[in-house]
Parts: C-alpha cells; structure tokens; sequence
C-alpha cells in the first residue's frame, strides 16, 4: 500500500475535526470567513494544548511522585485555555476572551516569578510574550492592556523584589541556569507557534481578499446592465465595461458628458431629471431613453436604455446633500421596446380595420336603402293608388322607377360579391388577348353621357398603335369604368377628366386623371384598402359602394400589375395603372417569383384558379 | 292656402317620390339636391316644413339643419330627417344636430304622410 490512500484518511480526519471545531464558533462568528478564522485560530491551540497538558498529567504525577506549588500552578495554568476557548465559544467575545487570556498568562507567570526569585525569576522572560499573544487579536485595546499588564507585572516584581517580601527562591542555585535556559526556550516556542498563528491567519485574510476580488470582477465582467457613478450635475465619474459592448465606444468616451451627449435630444430632459432627483436624495422610478449607438461598421443606431438611480450613500461622507453623488443602473430594453412597438402598431391596424369594416357596414347599409326606399316607396303608391289618384301612365312610370332602381340595387350587390369573392381568393380571371384602345373607347363612351350630365370635359389620349395585350377583358373593362366613373363622381361641375394610355418599360400605362376634389394626404396613405372611403359618410357627393378602388386594386394585383395614386385635396388625383403586356396568373408567377420581359407564347383562353396567398 | 314643404334629396328618384307623394296629399313641394342651395331656398320660400336628406354632396344635411337652427328668422320652421342611415346611433345624432324628426328609408307610405301631417297639419 503506497501513501496516497493514508494521505486521504488524514485529510478526511482533518476536516472531521475541523467540522467539529466548526461547531464550537459562536454563530454570530460564523457570518464572516475572517471572523471565524480569528476563533478558530483562538480556539484550537488552546483546546490541544489544554489537552494535552491533561493527558500528560497523570504519566507526569506517576513519574514524579507529588507535584511542586509551581508544577502544580504550571498545570493548572495549561488547563485554564480550555475555560477560555469555553468562554469563547459561549459568548462570541473574541476582545474579551484576549483579555482573559492575557489575565491568565500573566496570573500564571506572576506565580511562578514570584515563588522563583522575582524579576530574575526564569519566568519574568514570559511577561514578553503577553503583548505577543495579544497582537493576534488585531485589536490595539488588547495589544495595549497586554502591555500595560506586562509592564505593571514587571514593576511589582521589582518593587517587591527591593522591598524584600518576596520567599526566598524555591529553586538552587545548581539548577537556576536550566531553569532560565528552559524557561527562554519556551517563550521562545510559545513565540513561535503564535508567529506561525498570526501568519496563518494574515493568509486567511489574504485568500478572503483574494476570493472577494474575484467574486466583484465575475459581477463586472459577467453583468449586462451598466453601473455608473455621478456628480451631481450628471457628469459621469465612473461606468462600468458593460457599456463599451452595449454602446460600441470605450467607458472613457462616454464619463464626463460623453453620455450625456449620445442621449436621444427628445430624451435628455426625462434623463437628467431622473440623474437631478436622485442626486438630492429621491429614488426615482424607473426612466427610459434612447442612446446613440455606433456600430461595427460605422452604423448609427439608437438603443432603449432603462436606468434606476439612487443618491450614493458613502461612509464617512459628508451629510451635506449638495454634495451627493448618483449610482445608475442601466439596462438595454431596446428588444422590449420594438416588441411594444410592434404591438401598438398591430393593435392600430387593428382597430383601422374595425372601424373601417363598421364604416363600411353603415355605407352598405346606406347604399343599399336608398334604391329599396324608392323601390318600396313607388311600390306602395301603386298598391294604394286609388288613395292617391295614380293614373295608368302614372303607374307605368313608377313600375319603370322600380324597374330602376333595381337595376341600381343589382350592381351594388353585385360589386360587394365581386369583392368578396376576391377577398375569398376564389375570383376567376380569364386570359384573352385584346386591343385595349378599343376596350377603353368602349368604355368612355359609355361614360360620356354621365360626365357631360356632370358638366364635365371628358378627354381621351390614346395613341392609334396601341398593341394587343393578354390580359381578362371583362376586368380590364371594369377597372377603366370603375375608375373612370370615380374620377366623375368626385370631379366639380366645370372640371375635366383625362384618360391616357400607352406603352412604357414593356407595360401598358393607364392613367385617370381629374380635377376633382382630390384626396387628403392621411386619407390617400390608405385609399384602396378594402371597406375605406375617403372624407367623412356624412359628406359624400356620390351613390358608390366605396369599393370601386378596392375592386381595381385587386383585379390588377391578379393581373400582376400595380396602381399608384397621387392626389392633392382640391387640385385633383391621377390613378396609374401598370399591366404586364402579356398576364402571368399569380400561382405561375409565385413559382418564378420572375416578372418576364419580353412576352411568352401561352395559351388561349386560360382560365386560372386564384387562390388568396397566405 | 296649400302648405308648402322643402325636399333637400340628393337621390333623383327618392326625390320624385317624395315630390309626388307630397302633391298627392294637397302639399306643394319644392326641392333641391345641394344642401349649399338649402338654405337660400329657405330664406325665399319660408316652408312649412323641411325633409332633410342628411347624406348631401359638399355639405351634409346636418350642416344644413345646423345653419337653419342658427338662424333665429329661420329656427322654428321644423326639419325632419330623411335618411338611409339607420345604424344604431344614428337616430340620437341626427336628433342631437336639431331635427325635430327622424324617418329612416326605405320610408313608409304611411307613416311618411303622418309624420309630415303632424308638423304641417
């Protein structure tokens, strides 16, 4: 068996006695590592040598017969330490227990002295090693009542040695220079282990230091949040390295007002009331603020920050509050921040749509009672039309009125299935090739009659070699008539309505523009989303569905085409609509997610299945 | 001497209706489709009674009702509205803005020649 199993039995059998001289420290010792080492140091060698003197007293009395007075005072001088580690151990009062062991030490010496010739007594050499017993106690009251002690001792032994009370020497002359060598060389000793205690304990409290240094730089280096120090007009004494990594600059760049400087202008106010409150006393809310943020390749950002601050309570500072400095946490929120953000946005979208979709429910409503009060109202008459003297020409009149207002009430409803079929995804367009002059034509013609109604000057720039395009005539067709008759219905008496067609960047333009009344600048941000109308319901001039716009956006958006509107409230609006030439079906175009250039042969008639994207 | 009663109606054949139903009961009526003329028409002709279309172009029929109330020659003449709003809420609206009544359409025949008789006899 080799040594290293004995040399584990020894390290288990040291922290077994360690574990139970543990359970001796008072526990108010047991807080604080340095406070136990100081009782621990205090109490095992007093307990060991105690015991020992113990253990060796019976060998010692069979081998010597009857004690001496002095072997008799040695002895129980050796037992008095374990009283003392008792005390300790009971009170917690290490200052006390040093005393008491001071008093002890020098009872002892003090009875052997003045039994062995006074101040030339081999035990006066002793007395010295009272201040040194003491000193371990790092405490300079008991250092000081050990010497005082000692030196008190000192002169009692001279004094009594010249006033000649003192017995005559108990030991001869023969033994005397033993005695004295003997009792040299135990000071000595005694001297030695208390070195080797104070230099155990300075280790203690070096390792304790060492461990509390390490334990605040894991906190630093490891932290995410700021730490900073302020003056109390804001200026930065000290920040912590979190901020370098947060900030993407050095902590010397930002003391002073370095920070200060990189706070968001609209922010600094709330900043430097938190920083102003703190500093006379307050501990404020939490506040936040925007920080500028220069990134790896010279990108500027803004980061949210969150900071507490408190005013720094110093020991030893002065009480006067104009003298205060601040202590900030700050912490990045910016991630909270943007998720809120993008809630509230949600939430506005939201709430946009709601009320569009009630606005749009209450003009539905509307749209659809004003022909169903004259269809019933006519209706009524010719059911009561003796009542109300309604003549055969008359009632012929109003069944054509009827007949009217029916037709009218078709296509409102047939404009809100439209729609819905196309928000449902299941609106059918099919592909033909056709000359668009002549569709538009059609259509202006049909238009003419409404617009000169309107006192209105309806204008046609359409070049003669328009080419085919392939594209669903019966939506193209209502794409010009819808926006066309918008153009009418919001164009004042006297106005004009322009509409121009031709070819660029291999698409065919569209444009309607008018003179009209024009859309307002929140309104034209959210023209032709579903359900909205511009203005407010009260005051519409028109009989529309308010989903004409929306009607175009989509068939052109199923055409893989795109419209643009510009407009200025009073001075007009132009509506733009680019067609591919040749129309890709949007489940195609979603496969190549390519736009071609130049047209593909494809085939006639091609009826395609639109299905709404996610 | 016949009552005379002002329809403001923008809808061409709401307005025919209205007209005629108004001449079969005795009344004579006069109208117009733009609430900026309303009240010109009002000042010239001092109705008996106002059937107030709310839904004008340029200016709403509560625009229109709000001018007349304003005006102390013009207040006591009564406006009742005629309207295609009939959502919740609209009744207490169109009252608060100074009608004195409120039909909402499609109109009974009617209830249309009871409400005009009560403000007109």
């Amino acid at each position: 068996m080799d040594g290293r199993p004995q040399r584990e039995n020894d390290v288990i059998l040291l922290s077994k006695i360690r574990d139970h001289l543990d359970g001796l420290l008072h526990p108010s010792a047991r807080r604080d590592a340095m406070t136990s080492a100081r009782h621990r140091a205090f109490i095992a060698p007093r307990l060991l040598g105690s015991l020992v003197a113990l253990a060796l007293l019976p060998i010692y009395l069979v081998l010597r017969g009857a004690p001496s007075e002095i072997e008799v005072v040695i002895f129980a001088w050796l037992i008095a330490p374990i009283l003392v580690a008792y005390f300790l151990s009971r009170t917690g009062r290490y200052e006390s227990a040093h005393v008491l062991s001071s008093a002890a030490l020098c009872a002892m010496v003090m009875a052997v002295a003045v039994r062995t010739g006074g101040i030339a007594s081999f035990a006066a050499v002793w007395l010295v090693v009272l201040p040194i017993e003491a000193a371990l106690s790092a405490s300079r009251r008991v250092v000081a009542f050990a010497a005082a002690l000692a030196l008190i001792c000192v002169a009692a032994l001279v004094v009594l040695g010249l006033a000649g009370v003192l017995p005559p020497s108990q030991i001869g002359p023969q033994v005397a220079a033993a005695y004295a060598a003997a009792g040299i060389a135990s000071a000595t000793v005694f001297a030695v282990v208390l070195a080797y205690a104070a230099e155990a304990l300075a280790r203690a409290g070096g390792r304790q230091l060492i461990a509390e240094e390490e334990r605040y730089r894991m906190l630093a280096l490891n932290m995410s949040d700021i730490v900073s120090r302020h003056r109390r007009n804001g200026a930065i004494e000290f920040i912590s390295p979190a901020a370098e990594a947060l900030l993407g600059v050095s902590s010397s760049q930002l003391s002073g007002h370095g920070l200060f400087d990189r706070v968001h202008v609209g922010d600094r106010p709330a900043y430097l009331k938190a920083l102003s409150d703190a500093a006379r006393g307050a501990i404020s809310g939490n506040v936040e603020f925007r920080v500028r943020r220069d990134g790896p390749r010279g990108g500027v950002d803004f980061v949210w920050l969150e900071m507490r601050c408190r005013p720094l309570e110093r020991a030893g500072a002065a009480p006067d509050e104009r003298e205060r400095e601040v202590v900030a946490v700050m912490r990045d929120v910016t991630e909270r921040k943007s998720q809120e953000d993008a809630l509230q946005a949600a939430r506005a979208v939201a709430e946009r749509a709601d009320a569009a979709k009630s606005r749009f429910l209450a003009t539905m409503s509307h749209e659809l009672r004003t022909p169903l009060n004259a269809i019933i109202g006519f209706s009524e008459m010719i059911v009561r039309e003796d009542d109300l003297m309604v003549d055969a020409a008359r009632r012929k009149e109003y069944a054509q009125l009827i007949n009217d207002s029916g037709q009218h009430l078709l296509s409102v409803v047939n404009g809100i299935l439209d729609l819905s079929k196309m928000e449902a995804g299941s609106f059918e367009i099919a592909l033909h090739p056709f000359l668009p002059r002549e569709a538009i034509l059609s259509c202006c013609n049909l238009m003419a009659l409404k617009a000169r109604e309107n006192g209105l000057d309806l204008r046609l720039r359409l070049p003669e070699d328009l080419p085919e395009i392939t594209a669903d005539p019966r939506a193209f067709r209502q794409v010009v008539l819808n926006l066309v008759s918008n153009a009418i219905k919001f164009t004042e008496r006297g106005g004009s309505v322009t509409v121009s067609c031709r070819i660029e960047g291999g698409r065919l333009l569209l444009s309607v523009a008018d003179t009209g009344i024009g859309i307002g600048g929140e309104d034209l941000k959210r023209i032709g989303e579903p359900f909205f109308q511009a203005g407010t319901t009260y005051q519409r001039r028109h009989e529309g569905t308010g989903l004409g716009l929306s009607i175009v956006k989509t068939l052109v958006d199923l055409h893989g085409g795109e419209i643009s509107v510009s407009s200025k409230l009073n001075e007009g609006t132009v509506v733009a609509v680019a067609l591919p030439l040749v129309a890709v079906s949007p489940t195609e175009r979603a496969a190549s997610n390519v736009t071609p250039l130049a047209p593909v042969p494809r085939p006639d008639n091609a009826i395609m299945q639109v299905k709404k994207s996610a | 001497m016949a009552k005379t009663v002002l329809i403001v109606e923008d809808n061409e054949l709401n307005m025919k209706l209205f007209r005629d139903l108004l001449e079969a009961h005795g009344y004579n009526a006069i109208g117009t489709n733009r609430g900026t003329d309303a009240l010109e028409l009002v000042r010239k002709h001092r109705p008996d009674l106002i059937l107030m279309d709310i839904q004008l172009p340029e200016v709403s029929g509560l625009d229109v009702t709000r001018w007349i109330k304003a005006d102390p020659e013009l207040r006591s003449i009564p406006v009742v509205a005629v309207t295609a709003f009939a959502m919740k809420g609209d009744e207490e609206r169109i009252r608060e803005g100074g009608c004195e009544a409120y039909l909402s359409k499609p109109i009974s025949v009617a209830k249309f020649i009871e409400t005009v008789r009560q403000f007109v006899g």
